[in-house]
């Protein structure tokens, strides 16, 4: 790697201070499991980078209440793992994070990282938009509420300044709510996703009242089908629904083509696994 | 008699056969073993290459003036620079076709240009950036068919290293991407192709894959005018040494080459790759240099070779295969490393393990434009036997007959010449065919499911001949507290050589294996070996370390005698030297040699009635649960059997079996090197995929036949390879049980399973 | 770049080391400390060669910057065998042959403590899903899932 200047604000706030709004060669870094691998392909050579790691404990725990979870943006991806008020509010994040990587990544990536890096392969930001998670994002001028769905603008890329965090994740009270995320691969079996998809499903025994369907992976950004999910709410789950859905999700969802396989490929595999997900959320019981 | 033991003269017990724990293994556990990639040498410099961006094309110019400019940078090298100090800078075991660095053209994308020398390596990466070429780019070749009559040249004028005498008549070849033919010519196949009842004809592909040692390539190269000392991860001490002493103009003693252990090769670290440069660069600077690359830069140095295998069998009304001819192409790359030898050595067994009277084998070593290919365990073979065993498959699929029985029908037997001539001998083909069939429950149905997974099941078997000839040494010093060494020039990169050669010393001179200490290797200490490759050593290097031990044993004797023991003493060995020096003193040296009787290929015929010193055997069976939604694979079970003679630790041998069906494995679901352009898109850990614990079949079996090789050291030959060669058709030839669907070329990923599926049904899929 | 000072417990011993912001914990263990058993292969976090202990917690040293050592307490392979006793996961390794060429060897060894530490008596499954992000070339993976169920009879025989 090459040689770079590292800033250890002891506050998030002189974190923000130190980002540089125009300049993409300063960048903070968490867990920094992501960037290190950016910059050690020589695809990203920083000036300085803002290490998170030094600013208040308050962002790096999980807070239960009411209405939701508060996950701070510093929490590790393995606190998050074991932590018993996500079981219980969504265990379909715990089992997410369960397949997530490895061990080693989850103890130093954190849940701001997973977000912010913005790369569409990652397993947590599809079921975060189904679960209609929101987060809080910190700058110059004061925080501002972001649901997770508006985050991504593309491959790579979000609608975050240079200058900003994200501070706070909120995760809403799941009542009754049933989720599945399933990841398909092509190579190993710890390859990344060729496919994600998340669903999350307000539902009466087979009776869908409404869904929330993501697509990652195979598209630019984790994004919701709203073909998908239009194709599934108010209906009694069976072959000929799940097949609508499928169908509607494969015209819906923009694929991009890499060794993992082509876009005719990934739309078959979409098309195959929309039914998969509702089935294997609608057998997951309700949270 | 003299009995070398400390122990008194109690017999210690047989230590062949034994499953003696690895003698290395205290090392390895506690993080201690020495590997080259993270040696350090003091004053030493590291290194960073700038790489060709162009597949091929001339050097307009390569700027290095910023990158000299950088604070710590210590040398900016071309080759240019290198000539000053080595004249003719090319190297090569086949052909002398390598530069040490870019020299006017580049031939791959990926090929080192220049390189930076630093103190921190930080620096030299930077540097290495701050490069800029200019390259007038020149069309390309990268398909193996077109390169055999291709206008596009990836060498003007062809130099073979005049080590082989096949390649002699290449010598100067201008306007060729043909680096080896190899023919093999057997009775008459036009005229029986004309009289079979059924004619069969297919073409098969393998994909670029590449060995991927964990620990990557990495040499120190530390020059003195009075010597040089290479400490190389290679799997090929002698052959390093014989090719740097050549570029100097030296005696080979005073060159120097040292390996600790290896983070593994599997065929990629032998011969000559980074020892070339890292020389060059040492002899510039004058200090110690270091070349090490990382996992990425693997990906530009050495591959397995693609292949196209075009396989054509007649076949009587009986179901008896009565012609072959297979014409296999080899994308050797842009240098031609040792590939004219995989050529040769693996295309006299592309018919098969089968008794068929009239053969024709075209095998074609050729010149592309991607990163050189080499020996990747199995010397050639699985691809053959991906292509000859799924072909098989096919006819029997065709004529109606059981795959077994087809295969039995056929059978080359103990005792019959295999088409080179060579009469078969301590082959043990049928009993490794009954074994499967017992395994995989031939015999039973099978339940195949209705639904969305469908489950079938395969089967191949395969012949291998080995590297021949080559020569092994090895010395065994017996010091006179009675303790042993043995020096031999066996790399043990996990296979498990150290442990199972001083099995052989210890069961010779009647002493536990763990007491034996195997040397490392350094060519000022450990004496001649032609290379750890093609699963030869323990033959080979067993023979020698056999024959060095009971010359020590000999030895021994006449000590005794000497000093007036009386026929048949037991005295102890301590006693025996102070008897003879008076005091704890001297050693026993113990040689050995061996070299096995070969007769070459005929040229033109390639016929040979000694073609090898022993056959390899295997078989491999899988069951496979197919989703035909997605295409997805499991694989339920697989069966390797294995002839390797007797087992010299049944225990290393297992691991062997289980470890190189698992890498197969890989190269057979997914593994795959995409290249757009002559570009890797896809060279790292994130993008290329190796098999994990995850992709383990739900249950392994891992078996050897009992059987003994007659000319073997201790019954034994090799095992290293042997279990790659049928795991890829195994596979296949189940996907088309459980489905119908035939799949030609590798890898059998997901995505073509459904593809074929599709095509199946009428509904192909689009190709987006 | 301004070169710094940290402070960290290696093996039970406290140090100290100058250090760059942009080197990494491997680096740092490999050329201040001459410890080579945490190594660089892939050099993205997947392969497992070079991990480390970080307070208690795996972490891949080739990812890790190393300023971020500083005050903590790190356990490398080399702090296992103290005393030159091998720790029961090491003895089951060597006797179950569960290696061949020996590189992944130490971060397997790392990883399957960390599993042992928080499931002692795992299965098969457990086993797999807890080293599936530890990769081996070799292959060796059927021979790790025996040493890993021996270690934890050694454990067990310890303890008791």
């Amino acid at each position: 790697m090459i040689p770079f200047e590292l800033a250890e604000p002891k506050s998030l706030t002189e974190a923000i201070k130190l980002l540089a709004p125009d300049d993409a060669m300063v960048r903070p870094i968490a867990g920094g499991t992501a960037l290190m691998l950016m910059m050690k392909a020589g695809v990203f050579h920083p000036t300085r980078l803002v290490s998170l790691g030094k600013i208040e404990k308050k962002y790096s725990g999980i807070a239960a209440g009411k209405d939701g979870l508060r996950i701070g943006a510093m929490t590790t991806l393995s606190a998050l793992e074991q932590s018993l008020d996500m079981k219980k509010l969504a265990p379909v994040i715990t089992r997410t994070l369960r397949t997530l990587s490895n061990v080693r990544v989850r103890n130093v990536a954190t849940v701001g990282g997973a977000l912010a890096h913005a790369d569409p392969h990652m397993d947590l930001p599809p079921v975060l938009i189904a679960l209609g998670a929101s987060m809080s994002i910190a700058g110059p001028s004061g925080e501002r509420e972001l649901a997770v769905e508006d985050l991504f603008t593309g491959y790579y890329e979000t609608v975050l300044q240079k200058n900003e965090l994200i501070a706070e994740v909120r995760v809403p009270s799941q009542d009754g709510t049933r989720a599945a995320y399933m990841k398909v691969t092509t190579g190993s079996a710890d390859d990344w996703p060729a496919l994600g998809v998340a669903v999350a499903l307000q539902s009466d025994g087979n009776a869908v009242k409404s869904a929330r369907v993501v697509v990652s992976a195979a598209t630019s950004k984790a994004m919701r089908l709203p073909g998908a999910e239009a194709a599934l709410a108010g209906q009694r789950i069976d072959d000929k629904i799940l097949a609508r859905a499928g169908e509607a999700a494969a015209n819906e969802a923009d694929f991009i083509a890499d060794v993992r396989g082509s876009v005719s490929y990934k739309r078959e595999l979409l098309r195959v696994y929309i039914g998969r997900a509702v089935r294997a959320a609608l057998e997951s019981g309700a949270h | 008699m003299a009995t070398i033991t400390d122990q008194g003269t109690a017999k210690v017990g047989a230590q062949v056969g034994r499953s003696v724990p690895r003698l290395e293994g205290r090392d390895k556990v506690t993080g201690r073993a020495e590997y080259t990639h993270t040696m350090r040498l003091s004053g030493m410099l590291h290194v960073k290459l700038f790489r060709s961006t162009v597949a091929h094309g001339r050097i307009k110019s390569v700027d290095t003036s910023a990158a000299k400019k950088l604070p710590g940078v210590a040398h900016v090298v071309t080759i240019e620079d290198v000539r000053k100090v080595i004249p003719d800078p090319y190297y090569g075991p086949a052909f002398h076709d390598q530069p040490i660095l870019a020299d006017g053209k580049v031939r791959f994308v990926g090929e080192p240009v220049a390189a930076v020398l630093a103190a921190d390596p930080h620096v030299a990466e930077q540097a290495a950036q701050l490069i800029v070429a200019e390259y007038e780019e020149l069309p390309a070749v990268y398909d193996e068919v077109e390169a055999l009559t291709s206008k596009v040249h990836v060498h003007d004028v062809l130099k073979p290293a005049g080590t082989f005498a096949d390649l002699k008549h290449l010598k100067d070849a201008k306007g060729t991407n043909l680096a080896l033919d190899y023919r093999l010519r057997r009775g008459d196949v036009d005229k029986a192709f004309a009289s079979a009842a059924h004619v069969f004809e297919h073409e098969f592909r393998t994909q670029k894959v590449l060995h991927l040692s964990f620990e990557p390539h990495a040499t120190i190269a530390d020059y003195k005018d009075s010597g040089v000392t290479l400490h190389t991860a290679s799997q090929g001490p002698s052959f390093v040494r014989t090719e740097i002493a050549r570029l100097l103009g030296w005696p080979e003693n005073k060159v120097r080459i040292k390996v600790p252990y290896l983070g593994s090769g599997y065929g990629s670290k032998l011969y000559i790759k980074l020892e070339a440069l890292a020389l060059a660069l040492s002899m510039i600077a004058r200090l110690p240099v270091k070349v090490a690359l990382t996992m990425e830069e693997m990906f530009y140095q050495i591959t397995k070779h693609p292949s196209t295998f075009r396989i054509k069998s007649g076949v009587d009304k009986d179901g008896k295969i009565i012609a072959r001819k297979c014409e296999v192409y080899w994308n050797g790359g842009a240098y031609a490393d040792i590939g004219p030898r995989v050529t040769q050595k693996s295309g006299l067994t592309a018919s098969g393990p089968y008794d068929i009277d009239n053969v024709w084998i075209d095998s074609y070593a050729l010149y592309t434009n991607m990163t050189p290919a080499g020996a990747l365990r199995g010397f050639g073979v699985p691809q053959l036997v991906w292509a000859y065993e799924s072909h098989t498959d096919m006819i029997a699929r065709a004529l109606k007959i059981d795959a077994v029985e087809f295969r039995r029908k056929n059978l080359l037997r103990e005792g019959r010449p295999h088409p080179t001539g060579t009469v078969l001998k301590d082959a043990a083909i049928e009993k490794v065919l009954d074994r499967l069939v017992e395994r995989i429950n031939w015999k039973q149905p099978m339940d195949r499911g209705t639904g969305v997974v469908r489950r079938g099941r395969g089967l191949g078997i395969a012949i291998k001949a080995v590297i021949s000839p080559t020569t092994s040494v090895a010395i065994v010093n017996v010091s006179a507290d009675g303790s042993v060494a043995l020096y031999c020039g066996t790399i043990d990169m996990g296979q498990g050589s150290d442990t199972a050669m001083a099995q052989m010393v210890g069961e010779v001179l009647n002493m536990p294996a763990e007491s034996v200490r195997v040397v490392q290797r350094d060519t000022d200490v450990t004496p001649y070996d032609m290379g750890t490759l093609g699963s030869r050593s323990l033959f080979h290097m067993g023979h020698a370390v056999r024959r060095a031990a009971e010359d020590a044993q000999e030895k021994l004797k006449a000590l005794a005698c000497e000093v007036g023991e009386p026929e048949g003493s037991n005295i102890p060995i301590p006693a025996l030297f102070v008897k003879k020096y008076g005091m704890q003193a001297g050693n026993v040296i113990g040689t050995g040699i061996y070299k096995p009787d070969y007769v070459p290929p005929a040229p033109g015929t390639g016929l040979s009635s000694n073609v090898t010193p022993f056959w390899m055997i295997s078989g491999a069976g899988a069951e496979v649960e197919v989703d035909t939604e997605t295409g997805h694979i499991k694989i339920a079970k697989l069966i390797s059997v294995l002839d390797i003679g007797k087992s010299i630790n049944p225990k290393i041998v297992e691991t062997q079996i289980s470890g190189a069906a698992l890498m197969q494995l890989g190269f057979t679901m997914f593994e795959k090197m995409h290249l757009d352009g002559g570009q890797v898109t896809n060279a790292s850990l994130a993008d290329y995929k190796i098999p994990g614990f995850h992709d383990v079949p739900t249950a392994m079996e891992n078996l050897t036949v009992d059987v003994t090789q007659s000319n073997g050291p201790f019954g034994a030959k090799g095992v290293g390879e042997v279990s790659t060669f049928c795991v890829s058709p195994a596979i296949a030839n189940a996907i088309d049980d459980a489905v119908g669907v035939r799949l030609m070329e590798l890898p059998l990923n997901p995505e073509s399973v459904l593809r074929a599926l599709r095509v199946k049904a009428g509904k192909p899929l689009g190709d987006e | 770049m301004t070169a710094r000072t940290i402070h960290f417990t290696l093996n039970g011993a406290p140090v100290t080391a100058d250090i760059k912001p942009h080197h990494n914990l491997v680096e740092l263990l490999q050329t201040h400390f001459g410890l080579t058993g945490a190594r660089e292969s892939c050099g993205q976090g997947l392969c497992g060669c070079c991990t480390v202990l970080v307070d208690g917690r795996a972490v891949s040293g080739c990812l890790f910057l190393a300023v971020r050592i500083d005050g903590t307490e790190v356990v490398t392979i080399e702090g296992l065998d103290a005393g030159g006793k091998l720790n029961p996961m090491q003895e089951a390794f060597v006797e179950t042959g569960a290696f061949q060429c020996g590189y992944c060897t130490p971060g397997f060894i790392l990883m399957a403590n960390q599993l042992l530490d928080a499931h002692p008596d795992p299965d098969d499954d457990q086993i797999r899903h807890y080293l599936s992000g530890n990769l081996c070339r070799c292959a060796a993976y059927p021979q790790i899932i025996d040493a890993v169920k021996l270690a934890a009879k050694k454990r067990k025989t310890i303890a008791a």
